[in-house]
Order: C-alpha cells, then sequence, then structure tokens
C-alpha cells in the first residue's frame, strides 16, 4: 500500500461512484429523444437514488439473511472492481490489482448473490429472473473470456493497470485486433447491463424481464445500493472500452493536471458511448429470450475470429 | 497527410484484417438470418467489404487489374445484383426463411469455425506462409472457408433466394481467394460475374410466383398450373 | 528412526487400531474412541506432510519383504505429501461428524461395521498414496475399492442401493483391471515392480499410458466412464460420499501423476488427450449436474466436473511442457493439484452438509425441500460456504486454483504452433462455460434447498443437527476461506511463486469496501428509514404458497432448453378434457423424461456384448465332474501334441 495506490482509491472508486447514476439518466435522455420525447433530467437517476434512500424498506416475511446482506454485498464487490479499472490515473498499486480474471469473478459475486437473492422471497418472478440471468450468463462467458483473452493475447499481460499503460500512449489501437475487441466489449456492455435486445431495463413485463425480476422485491435503500452497484457496474465496463479503443488522455502519472485531463477526456468518452449505447437500444427490438443464445453465439464467433486472426497473422 | 496515409503499409495491412473478420462475420449472418431482406444487406455488405479489401490491396500491391476487380465487384455485386434479387423478393413477398435442414443456425456457427479451422490446416499442406506473407495465406483460408460456409447455407437453408445468395456467398469465396492468391485471369473474373447476372435473371423468371421451396415448385410444374404472379 | 517417519508409523498405527478396536469392544465409546484415533492420525499427517513440502526432505522406510522377490517399500517425495496433506485435510472433518452421524444407522452392528470400514478406507488411502512401488499400490489401491464397495453397499436392503453397488463393483474391477495391464506392461519393460524414471521412447510407452488413463479415468470418474458417481454416491452413507469424493478421486489422480511425471519424455497428443477428456468430462458433467434434482447425484456430478477441470489442468501442464515453457506448466500443474485439494475440501463440506439435509429432512430430492435456512441456520451458512468455493467466487479458494488455470490459458499466445494455439483457445471457452454454470448450479442447488418457503411437510418441520456434526462441516468450511485467503502464502511456504493476485489483500479489501458501504449507509442519516415486513408481492393472491415458487427443474429449464441437443429432452403428456371438442382442460400429467445418453449408447451395449459371449462360455459349464475331467483331458493331449511337433 503506498500513498499513490491510497489516492487512486480515493479519487478513482469517488469519481466513478460520483459519475455512474449520471450516464444511466444520459442513456435514458437519448432514448427519450430518439423516441420524441422529452426524457428525464441528467441529474435524475440521483434524485431517484436519493428518493429510494429515504423509503421504507419493505421485506417479505419468506426472506432471509441473504435479501438484507446482497445489496451490501452487491455493491462492495463493484466498488472494489473500481479499482481494478483505471480512469484517472494509472497507480502503482499492489499486486493482483487489476487481474482480468479477479475482475470477472468480483462481477460474479455480483450476479450470484442477486440470483440467490430473486429466489429468496419465494416469488415466480423473482426465481424467474435468477433462472434466466444465471442461464444466459453463463451462455456469455466463453464470449467475454475470449475477448478478455485476447486483449491479454495482445497485449501480453493479464493485468488492467498495465493493459492500459500500454495503450495510454497512443491516440490510436495499436493493434487492429484491439479494434475489434471493442465491439465484443460493446456486445458484452449491452448484455452484462441488462439492455435491449438481452433485457429490457424499462420494462416490468414477466415475458421480457430479466434483471428487474431479481429485484423486484426490494425497495428502500437496499434497492438504492443495488441499482447504485448496477451503475457502477455499467460505468467500469464502459471504462474499459473506452481504455482500449480510445485511449488518449490516460494519465499514467500521478499529477494533478494529468487527473483533471483524464477526468475531462473520460466524461466526453464516456458520454459518447453513452449516447451510442442509447441510439443503438432504440434502433433494435427486444429479442425473445431463447433466441439470445443464437445473439450470443454470433457474439462468440466474433470473438473467436478476432483471436483466431491474432493468432494466425 | 493522405498521401503519407495511402502509403502506410502497414496500416492497410491492419485495415485488411479487420475487413477479413467482417467478412466472416457477414457469411455467420448469411447462416443463420432470417429475414431475406437483411440478408440481401448482409450480401451487399458483404460484396462492398471485398470491394474495400479490393482496393486496401491495390494501395499495397498497385496492380491495376485490382481496381479494376474493385471496381467490377461494386458494380456488380454491390449495386445490380441485390436489386435484381430485391425485384424478385418484392413480386414472390416471401419476407422469412425460418426453416433449416440438418444444422441449425448455432450448430451451423460451431461447424463453420471449424470449417476455418479446416481451410487453415489444408492450405498449409499447400502453400508455405512464410513464402507468400501471412496476410495473403490468411486471405486465401478465408477465401476457402467462405466458400464452404456459401455450401453450408446452400444445403442447409431451405427457401431457393437463400439458396442463391449462399451460391453467391461462395462465389465471393472465389473471388477472395483469387485476389489472395490465385493469380485469376482479369476476363475469367468478368466471365464469372456475368454468370452470376445470369443465374440471377434465371432465378427471377424461374422464382416469380414460385413461392418458397424447390418441391412446391416441383409440385406445380406437375400439376401444371399457369403462374398467377400472385402469391396465394 | 526420525521425527518424520515416526509420524507417518503413528498414523498409520492409529488408523489400524481405529480400524481393530470397534471389532474387539463394540459399544458406542469404542466408535467415538476409533474416530478420534482418525481424527488424531490425521494431525500426524498434516505435520508430516507439511514437513515434506517445506524442507524436500524425503523420509527413508525400511521395506518389508513378505514374499520372495515381492518387497513391499514406502515412499514420500513432494507429490506424496501433497496428497497426504489432502488426506490430512478432508480426514479430521468426516471423523468428528462421523461420530455422530454413524449412530443414525439401522442397527448396531451396522453402526460397528461403518466405523470399521470408514477407517480401513482410510489406512488404504493413504497406504496408496505412501506406496513406493506398483506390488504395495495395487495390493492397497484394491482394499480402497473393497472397502468403500462394503460402504456403498451399506444400505443393502434397497434395491436401488444393490444396483449402485454392483454397478461400481464392476466399474472399480474394470479400472483395476487396466491398472494391471498398464504396470505389467511398465514392469515388463523396466523389470522392476518400484516406481522410477521412465527413460523410454513415448512410442514404447503408448500402451501403458492408454492403459493408466483408462484405469485411472475410471476411478477418477472421468466421461465417458463416469457413470458409477452419480449411482455409488447417493447409496453410501454421506461421510463416505465425502471421502470417496473427496479423497478417493484424488488417489486416481495422485497415481495418473506418479506415472506421467515420470516419463521422462512423453509424447504432445498425450497432453492434447488429457486436455480434451478433461474439458469434455468439465463441461458434460455440469450439463448434467443440472438437470439432477437428487442432492447428492448432482454433487456426484459436480465431482466429476470437477475432475475434469484437474485433468483440464494436467493437459496444460504436459503441453507448455513440451513447448518448453516450463513456468507456465509449473503453474498448471500446481494449480491443477490445488484444485485436488480445495475440491477435496469443498466437495467433503458439501456431501456433509447434504447427509445432514438427508438427516433432518429425510429426502434428497431438493424439489421437497425449501425455506431450510430458516430452520438449520448453521447448515445454511456452511453449506452456502461450500457453494461459494466451488462456484469460484474471490478469494474462497476454489476461486484462486481457477485462476491459476485461467492464468496458464491467457498467457498461451507464448505458444508457437498455431493449431495447439486454437485448441487452448477453444478449451479455454469450454473451460469458462463450465465455471459459469457451476455457479448457475450452485445457485440453484442453495437457492431451492434453502431459501423461500417450504415445499412440503418434511422439509417444513427440520430441525437443525446436533453439534458434532456442525462441528465436522465446520473444519472443512474454515479451511476453504483459510486456503482461499492464505493460498499466496502457502504456495510460497512450499517454493512456488507464480504472482498470481493475492487472495489476503483482496479479500481484505472486500470485506473493507463492504463494511466502508455498511457504515456509510448506517452514519448518512438514512439509518433511521422504517422497515416493514409484508407478503411477497404475488399479483393479487391473498396468501403465497410452495406452490408458485420456482422449481429446481422449473430453474433448469432455460439451459435445457439451451443444450436441447445434449439433453435430449422427451416430453410426454396427456390430457383430458371436459367436453367432447377439446377445448375445456379438465386434468392432465405432463412428464419431461431425461435419456440417459451414456448408458444408453455406450454402457448397455458393451453389458450387452459381454452378456451374449458369456452366455456363450456359460454353456461349456454343466457342473458334473466327467465333464471336467474330459476338458483337461482334451486340454492335457492337445498340450502334448502341440509341445511336440509345434513348439
Amino acid at each position: 500500500m503506498n500513498a499513490s495506490f491510497l489516492l487512486f482509491t480515493l479519487l478513482n472508486t469517488g469519481f466513478i461512484l460520483l459519475v455512474s447514476p449520471f450516464f444511466m439518466s444520459l442513456i435514458k435522455k437519448v432514448k427519450a429523444y430518439v423516441q420524441g420525447r422529452k426524457g428525464p433530467k441528467l441529474l435524475q437517476s440521483y434524485f431517484d437514488l436519493r428518493k429510494l434512500m429515504q423509503k421504507e424498506v419493505v421485506y417479505s416475511p419468506n426472506s432471509s439473511i441473504i435479501m438484507r446482506i446482497t445489496p451490501y454485498l452487491n455493491l462492495g464487490a463493484l466498488l472494489l472492481a473500481t479499482l481494478f479499472v483505471p480512469v484517472v490515473f494509472i497507480p502503482n498499486a499492489p499486486a493482483g490489482i487489476g487481474n482480468v480474471i479477479v475482475f470477472l469473478y468480483l462481477l460474479v459475486i455480483e450476479r450470484f448473490f442477486t440470483s440467490l437473492s430473486g429466489l429468496d422471497s419465494g416469488s415466480a418472478f423473482g426465481g424467474m429472473g435468477s433462472s434466466r440471468l444465471m442461464s444466459l450468463s453463463a451462455v456469455i462467458e466463453p464470449t467475454m473470456i475470449i475477448a478478455f483473452a485476447a486483449l491479454a493475447y495482445v497485449l501480453k499481460t493479464v493485468n488492467f493497470h498495465e493493459m492500459f499503460a500500454i495503450t495510454a500512449g497512443s491516440t490510436i489501437p495499436e493493434s487492429p485486433t484491439l479494434s475489434l475487441i471493442s465491439i465484443s466489449l460493446f456486445i458484452i456492455i449491452i448484455v452484462e447491463t441488462g439492455r435491449i435486445p438481452v433485457d429490457n431495463p424499462a420494462t416490468h413485463l414477466e415475458l421480457t424481464m430479466i434483471n428487474e425480476a431479481m429485484i423486484l422485491e426490494q425497495s428502500g435503500k437496499n434497492l438504492a445500493l443495488i441499482e447504485l452497484a448496477h451503475a457502477i457496474k455499467q460505468t467500469i465496463l464502459m471504462a474499459i472500452l473506452i481504455n482500449t479503443l480510445a485511449p488518449f488522455g490516460l494519465a499514467t502519472e500521478l499529477t494533478f493536471t494529468g487527473i483533471v485531463i483524464s477526468c475531462f477526456y473520460f466524461l466526453v468518452k464516456a458520454s459518447l458511448l453513452a449516447g451510442l449505447i442509447g441510439l443503438f437500444e432504440s434502433s433494435i427490438a427486444k429479442m425473445r429470450l431463447f433466441r439470445l443464445p443464437g445473439f450470443y453465439m454470433m457474439a462468440f464467433f466474433f470473438s473467436a475470429l478476432t483471436i483466431l486472426m491474432e493468432v494466425f497473422i | 497527410m493522405i498521401t503519407s496515409f495511402l502509403a502506410d503499409q502497414a496500416l492497410l495491412e491492419d485495415i485488411v484484417r479487420i475487413l477479413f473478420v467482417f467478412v466472416l462475420i457477414t457469411a455467420a449472418f448469411i447462416l443463420s438470418t432470417r429475414n431475406i431482406a437483411s440478408l440481401l444487406t448482409v450480401y451487399a455488405v458483404q460484396s462492398f467489404l471485398l470491394t474495400l479489401i479490393a482496393a486496401s490491396l491495390y494501395l499495397i500491391e498497385g496492380s491495376e487489374k485490382l481496381l479494376a476487380m474493385a471496381a467490377l465487384t461494386l458494380v456488380s455485386k454491390v449495386l445490380l445484383i441485390p436489386l435484381f434479387i430485391n425485384v424478385i423478393g418484392e413480386k414472390i413477398k416471401i419476407s422469412r426463411d425460418l426453416e433449416f435442414n440438418y444444422l441449425e443456425p448455432t450448430a451451423s456457427l460451431l461447424v463453420s469455425m471449424g470449417l476455418i479451422m479446416l481451410s487453415y490446416v489444408f492450405l498449409s499442406g499447400f502453400f508455405d506462409e512464410y513464402v507468400l506473407g501471412k496476410l495473403f495465406f490468411v486471405g486465401a483460408v478465408i477465401g476457402l472457408s467462405l466458400t464452404l460456409m456459401g455450401m453450408l447455407v446452400i444445403f442447409s437453408r431451405k427457401k431457393v433466394m437463400t439458396k442463391v445468395i449462399g451460391y453467391l456467398t461462395m462465389e465471393n469465396g472465389v473471388l477472395l481467394f483469387g485476389i489472395f492468391v490465385a493469380d485469376l485471369p482479369f476476363v475469367i473474373e468478368i466471365l464469372i460475374v456475368i454468370d452470376l447476372m445470369i443465374l440471377v435473371l434465371l432465378t427471377t423468371i424461374l422464382a416469380i410466383g414460385l413461392d418458397s421451396t424447390k418441391n412446391e415448385y416441383h409440385k406445380r410444374l406437375q400439376t401444371l398450373k399457369i403462374w398467377s404472379g400472385r402469391e396465394e | 528412526m526420525s521425527l518424520l517417519e515416526a509420524l507417518v508409523y503413528g498414523a498409520i498405527i492409529a488408523l489400524i487400531f481405529g480400524t481393530i478396536l470397534p471389532l474387539l469392544y463394540r459399544s458406542k465409546n469404542t466408535r467415538k474412541a476409533s474416530f478420534s484415533l482418525s481424527f488424531f492420525s490425521s494431525i500426524l499427517l498434516l505435520a508430516f506432510a507439511g514437513t515434506v513440502l517445506y524442507t524436500g526432505k524425503e523420509p527413508t522406510f525400511p521395506a518389508f519383504g513378505f514374499l520372495p522377490g515381492l518387497n513391499f517399500t514406502m515412499a514420500a517425495d513432494r507429490l506424496s505429501a501433497g496428497f497426504i496433506l489432502l488426506i490430512a485435510a478432508v480426514v479430521p472433518g468426516v471423523s468428528i461428524y462421523s461420530i455422530e452421524y454413524v449412530e443414525y444407522a439401522k442397527s448396531e452392528a451396522r453402526k460397528d461395521i461403518q466405523t470399521v470400514l470408514t477407517n480401513l478406507f482410510i489406512l488404504a488411502m493413504l497406504m496408496v498414496v505412501l506406496a513406493g512401488n506398483m506390488v504395495g499400490f495395487l495390493i492397497f489401491w484394491e482394499i480402497m475399492s473393497l472397502s468403500s464397495l462394503m460402504l456403498v453397499l451399506h444400505d443393502y436392503s434397497s434395491e436401488e442401493n444393490k444396483k449402485a453397488g454392483i454397478f461400481y463393483f464392476i466399474m472399480t474391477s474394470l479400472s483395476t483391471a487396466f491398472l494391471f495391464m498398464g504396470f505389467i506392461s511398465l514392469f515388463r519393460l523396466t523389470g522392476s515392480a518400484e516406481f522410477g524414471h521412465l527413460d523410454y521412447a513415448a512410442s514404447i510407452l503408448t500402451l501403458p499410458f492408454l492403459c493408466l488413463f483408462i484405469g485411472f479415468g475410471i476411478k477418477a470418474g472421468l466421461v465417458p466412464f463416469h457413470k458409477w458417481l452419480p449411482y455409488a454416491h447417493p447409496a453410501a452413507p454421506s461421510s463416505v460420499s465425502a471421502l470417496m469424493s473427496g479423497v478417493m478421486l484424488k488417489v486416481a489422480i495422485y497415481g495418473f501423476l506418479r506415472f506421467l511425471l515420470s516419463v521422462s519424455a512423453p509424447e504432445i497428443w498425450w497432453g492434447v488427450l488429457i486436455l480434451i477428456g478433461g474439458s469434455l468430462s468439465a463441461i458434460l458433467g455440469v450439463i448434467y449436474a443440472f438437470r439432477e434434482s437428487d442432492i447428492k447425484k448432482l454433487l456426484a456430478y459436480s465431482s466429476i466436473e470437477n475432475v475434469g477441470i484437474i485433468f483440464t489442468g494436467i493437459g496444460l501442464y504436459l503441453i507448455f511442457k513440451l513447448e518448453g515453457l516450463e513456468g507456465l506448466a509449473m503453474l498448471s500443474l500446481v494449480g491443477a493439484s490445488f484444485h485436488a485439494f480445495n475440491h477435496a475440501l469443498f466437495k467433503s463440506l458439501l456431501f456433509l452438509c447434504a447427509g445432514s439435509i438427508v438427516h433432518a429432512t429425510g429426502t434428497r430430492s431438493i424439489e421437497a425441500l425449501g425455506g431450510l435456512i430458516k430452520r438449520m441456520p448453521r447448515t445454511a451458512a456452511l453449506f452456502l460456504i461450500g457453494s461459494v468455493s466451488i462456484a469460484g467466487l474471490p478469494p474462497a479458494n476454489g476461486f484462486v486454483s481457477e485462476l491459476m488455470l485461467f492464468q496458464a490459458y491467457f498467457y498461451s499466445s507464448a505458444l508457437q504452433d498455431p493449431l495447439l494455439k486454437v485448441l487452448l483457445i477453444i478449451t479455454l471457452s469450454v473451460f469458462a462455460l463450465t465455471s459459469a454454470l457451476v455457479a448457475a448450479l450452485f445457485v440453484k442447488l442453495f437457492g431451492i434447498t434453502f431459501l423461500a418457503l417450504p415445499r412440503t411437510k418434511c422439509a417444513k418441520e427440520a430441525i437443525e443437527v446436533p453439534q458434532p456434526m456442525l462441528s465436522g462441516e465446520a473444519i472443512p468450511a474454515a479451511l476453504c476461506i483459510l486456503s482461499g485467503l492464505f493460498s499466496n502464502r502457502i504456495l510460497a511456504l512450499f517454493g512456488f511463486d507464480f504472482g498470481i493476485p493475492d487472495m489476503l489483500v483482496i479479500g481484505l479489501l472486500l470485506v473493507g469496501v463492504c463494511g466502508f458501504v455498511w457504515l456509510g449507509v448506517r452514519n448518512t442519516g438514512f439509518s433511521k428509514t422504517p422497515r416493514r415486513s409484508k407478503e411477497t408481492w404475488g399479483c393479487g393472491i391473498l396468501a403465497q404458497h410452495p406452490t408458485m415458487e420456482y422449481s429446481s427443474i422449473g430453474f433448469s429449464e432455460p439451459l435445457i432448453a439451451i443444450f436441447k441437443k445434449i439433453y435430449r429432452p422427451e416430453i410426454s403428456s396427456t390430457r383430458t378434457y371436459s367436453d367432447t371438442k377439446e377445448c375445456i382442460f379438465k386434468d392432465g400429467t405432463t412428464k419431461i423424461h431425461f435419456p440417459k445418453f451414456f448408458e444408453k449408447y455406450l454402457y448397455l451395449p458393451v453389458a450387452h456384448t459381454v452378456n451374449v459371449i458369456s452366455f456363450q462360455v456359460s454353456r461349456m459349464q454343466n457342473g458334473k465332474l466327467g465333464t471336467y475331467v474330459f476338458y483337461v483331458f482334451i486340454a492335457v493331449l492337445t498340450l502334448m501334441t502341440f509341445t511336440r511337433y509345434f513348439a
């Protein structure tokens, strides 16, 4: 533990925590504009979180401790994951922080406990959500691993910090494979954050919902924590994509101006990406649940081709 | 600025590598897409990617033949053939091809991955990738696998329209292979394109009014029902 | 005799006493003493294995000659010490658990027999690992198989258990037969029964390799030889299942490694075969586990999956080693061994908990359970630890070994051969799919068993099991977490440093961050928000009913649909209607049947062929003395003619 890392912990985590809800509203806003509506305020997610924090928590009498610890574990795991993805500057981190596989499994912690809490209240909706989420996330896992393995292949390291230290110096991606990987990463963002065509975050209809079904029984501040964790997950996945595809601006040294510039660039780039996600969501229809494995297969085919190209050439 | 950009060999090769992946992705879409209009768009995109590959290769190699090839592909396969097929599509009013023979889309994607591997192994027996240049070798591999995937489309999809697109994909594979390895005389390339046009025209004539599958087409021929020009 | 040897002798003597005592004095206290002895012996073994691994000093044991020309020798190097450590880690929990658990057996005699056999089983497994030559190895291998067979047949009155016992017997005999073939061909090559370096070309060693791969593969439960596991485990008492799954499978892996590491020049296709076999077992194991609702069967299939992962690591080791990547080879080998160790811990924990659940509710079907977290909170907590470990969530131990294998895969770009790279990419994606499916599987197992409302009366009336059983479960649970947190320290202690992430840092950070969130929520003015308990929302129904909950098979449904080609579910339904036009539905049943693919297409045809041949042979046996003398007469005449003219 050195001073640089301690500062990084505060700044990086604090910054991501602060901006994450903004991107949630931004995507909603873009979608609303495309549909010809005015949409929510850009700070609406912050108001919602505040509102939820103040509301009473309702527990089902069937539910157990799982339901109560899940929100804290979720947010804890995701906050820990923010340390793995440098956004403000690249610190001199202790060994292991930034490891790709640990990062992926921190996301699994979130998924595992959310699914358990879905089953906890005994509601059919919760069970349905858990069952669907765990099944579909299992099927997307090979694509994720292949995409991250391709990153490791190209950059010859399994640590995000080292990866981004390599990419940060250049304005365009070092290798064509990196541009291809970013497309896989985009698909992963869509799938992992439960967006159209995989899941529709705006509905509570049992035919379509996956993620919302599991947290249907959560309320009050617990729900706020889960929503916040979800927003953070989206931001760090976006950050990985941004640092891979358009890495310019990320500070590799600890300087005040460097941090300000990094934050500024990240905000601009992430807003653009959020806009892109909103447009993508608006331009495509929700897929039928059992067509999804086909879609995932296509994503897998794509990532596999990417890594095959890397192997062959 | 632009000239220096165009002269950057490494960058051009990178672009060609990216295009390779997209060509295969379009083939994968042709294997699994159910909507015929999108299928046609995907085919046009695929042909356009081929145009781009030929053009980039022209910038790398400087052989005028490649530029001509690119132009020919652009005119014939990106514009004319899709246009013809679109006309058929509108006439016969079939918008979907939902059925699959032998292979489901998911399985056929797995099979195509195997095909790419097989092409690689097969061709590495014939060419030395270091003599040929890695990019050209992989180009040949992609061309061969595209041909095989086209064949996969022909036997795994039911409707005549899809089969035609499968055939066209195969031809794109041959073109790709030709660009990178075989040095096909340009005349032959023109002949093939004319051939394709005739094929598409013939399909237009035969398929209009004949809905969907070949079986039903044969049935119609047997009963000698006169073409009404409308979907029933 | 130094202290090291004394530790081993002490452990062996304690186990022998543990085996004999209950036969001499038959009482509850003797059984207690017997399990205490096995607990004690495992402490000795722990000290022994730790010392050998730490110092690298190899103890020497005198040879025992029990037949002219055939010696039994004992030896222990770092490999065997690693597996002795594994035994020593599993046995304490099982012994303490068994003190109480064995008393649930039906009669006094059965309690004694179970005690005796459990001790004998542990002793045999220990001796297999300690054996210095093939003779000892095979003898104790057979004792191990037979004692576990007796334990599987423990509740022999049930028809199902009889079938399980016979199945297990056949498979284990087959395994031994292959081992004999493998060892005999090795013996013919080297002329000695000792385990030593095999400096031969790989082409000569092909036959022994294949025989040993199949022999050990059967015992370890590698697909397609895995079928005995889901039969034997439900039949055996849970403490024995824990030993069988936790230790016995690993003993088979030990044997295989012992052979493989002694070969000086293996070939690349060995590695490819092992890697593909391992990946296939891993993915099929977890996919088949998903359709099960029987908790012990499900865990048995999950063992197949974990054995697959271990073999994957071994295959990677061989490939990397032959391609000259020593660092990655070591990483994979230690990863595989560490996964064996971790699996021993969490699988024994899960089987012990399953035993508690079965004891408390009287059923193995999780479709009948639910809501146990309220009725058996401690078992639930321990089971959750097991599930978290096996699902590979950081910082538990299951994660660390998977991390090591993933890391080895991720660095495989250093390989030269593009085709090998592609193979590794394919198996990597299979591995990723497996690990994600395991997480899904244990969400299902834990969620359906412990959460929501109880589905039947037996689950509703369940009560927590007595303290000794909980303590027995707590030992592996604690070890799961500790060996995860201190994985770097432990590996460094034994001389391995791979630069993998330090789980202690990650674990502390995780706890710290969760605590920070909790404190943050508490101290920022939101702690006063009211709480209320209200019925689960059910779209307007008045009271919630357990039948509305998701069931085990319902949970698996999306995956069954996705992997339709593998499950090939056969759905049959009957319907009756209230009217003649079949509009108003009256009553109906639907059955989903999963055909047993390997049983149908591999086991039964083979069994059938063997049956036909045996029938033909049995016609020669009519039981009359005269006929047999006639056979002998013919044989003698043939021999005489043969030796005179042909030899």
